[in-house]
């Protein structure tokens, strides 16, 4: 901008201006042959312009096209970096709330949303099942997706044995699944999952609240870990979620 | 002891709402609402009445720093 403001004072100071525009060609390769002072200063202003332009627009574009790459590059470390997590490659064995055995090989094949709690939880356990349970549902409707298999896994294998967790997941949706276990059986499935459980203090009765990750977690037919949803995810963000996992979904 | 089944889960958290329902018409002041309570106390078990006090707590000093800001604790200036 500087020097075009500079050409266009020098357009209006006549007898100064053969001196500066000769200076001016020998210093700037866009320069041409002078006729009139006045439309010889215009010229070059509009040459100056558009170059201006299309040296500016030539910028934005690369960046641009920079930019776009980068955000490529950001997806697909984010996709590296779920993989590197690699959550839920071990194997787990547990009880189901039938007294059924069930590894995790049993659910591959499907798509699996799973959920850690317990029973004894006052409010966020039930609503955030009941917020799964409408998930499955909605996508139960959808003839163009397959069935997702509700899981329930309890943090609290003292307390969740199978009687409990069969008293307690008749309450969700009617194909969900509770699991249990051993403390060692539940620590390994809980560790495959990097899920925080931490038992609270024990009151007169014997009971206590256990601390723990709230997260749904979606896995994927191979059994990877591809996403998971927290508290503010409402039930329709999930569904269309799940619904663009499954339809981008590539098997391995 | 079992875990609360569906229907007492529902008793206990209606049981929470008409408390605080109680405690927000009466500015908290927990006398006039001494009914409310000892329901409330009833059909909960004892560690969901301590979760449930203890969340209607931070709600509450949740609501003021929204709405009245805070003020930064005083302490020994540092040096900066």
């Amino acid at each position: 901008i500087g020097f075009l403001l500079r050409l266009q004072r020098t357009g209006q100071t006549q007898p100064c201006l053969s001196g500066q525009l000769s200076q001016r060609s020998l210093t700037r390769p866009f320069s041409r042959a002078p006729h009139s002072a006045a439309s010889q200063a215009r010229l070059k202003l509009r040459t100056r312009l558009a170059v201006t332009l299309l040296f500016g627009g030539g910028l934005l574009g690369v960046w641009w096209y920079v930019d776009s790459e980068k955000q490529q590059r950001l997806r697909q470390q984010r996709v590296e970096q779920l993989r590197k997590v690699a959550l839920g490659q071990g194997a787990f064995s547990l009880l189901d709330h039938t007294g059924r055995r069930r590894t995790k090989q049993d659910f591959l094949g499907s798509w699996v949303l799973m959920y850690f709690g317990f029973t004894h939880c006052p409010d966020i356990c039930p609503e955030e099942l009941d917020k799964l349970s409408a998930v499955v549902s909605a996508l139960d409707r959808d003839p163009s997706l397959p069935p997702v298999q509700p899981v329930f896994v309890t943090v609290d294998p003292e307390r969740d044995d199978v009687a409990a967790l069969a008293r307690y997941v008749k309450d969700f949706h009617p194909r969900l699944i509770g699991l249990t276990g051993t403390p060692e059986e539940v620590k390994h499935a809980g560790r495959d999952y990097r899920v925080y459980a931490s038992a609270g203090p024990k009151d007169e009765d014997g009971d206590y609240i256990v601390d723990h990750t709230i997260l749904i977690y979606l896995l994927s037919p191979d059994g990877l870990f591809l996403d998971y949803y927290n508290r503010l995810k409402s039930q329709e963000q999930i569904v269309e979620s799940i619904r663009n996992h499954v339809h981008n979904y590539v098997s391995l | 002891m079992a875990a609360p089944t569906s229907a007492e889960r529902k008793a206990c958290w209606e049981a929470r709402d008409q408390l605080w329902q109680c405690l927000d018409d009466n500015n908290d002041k927990i006398q006039s609402c001494q009914k409310f309570q000892r329901d409330f106390e009833a059909k909960c078990p004892a560690q969901w009445v301590k979760y449930f006090t203890k969340r209607r707590d931070f709600l509450k000093y949740k609501e003021k720093m929204q709405t009245e800001g805070f003020k930064p604790a005083e302490g020994p200036r540092v040096n900066s």
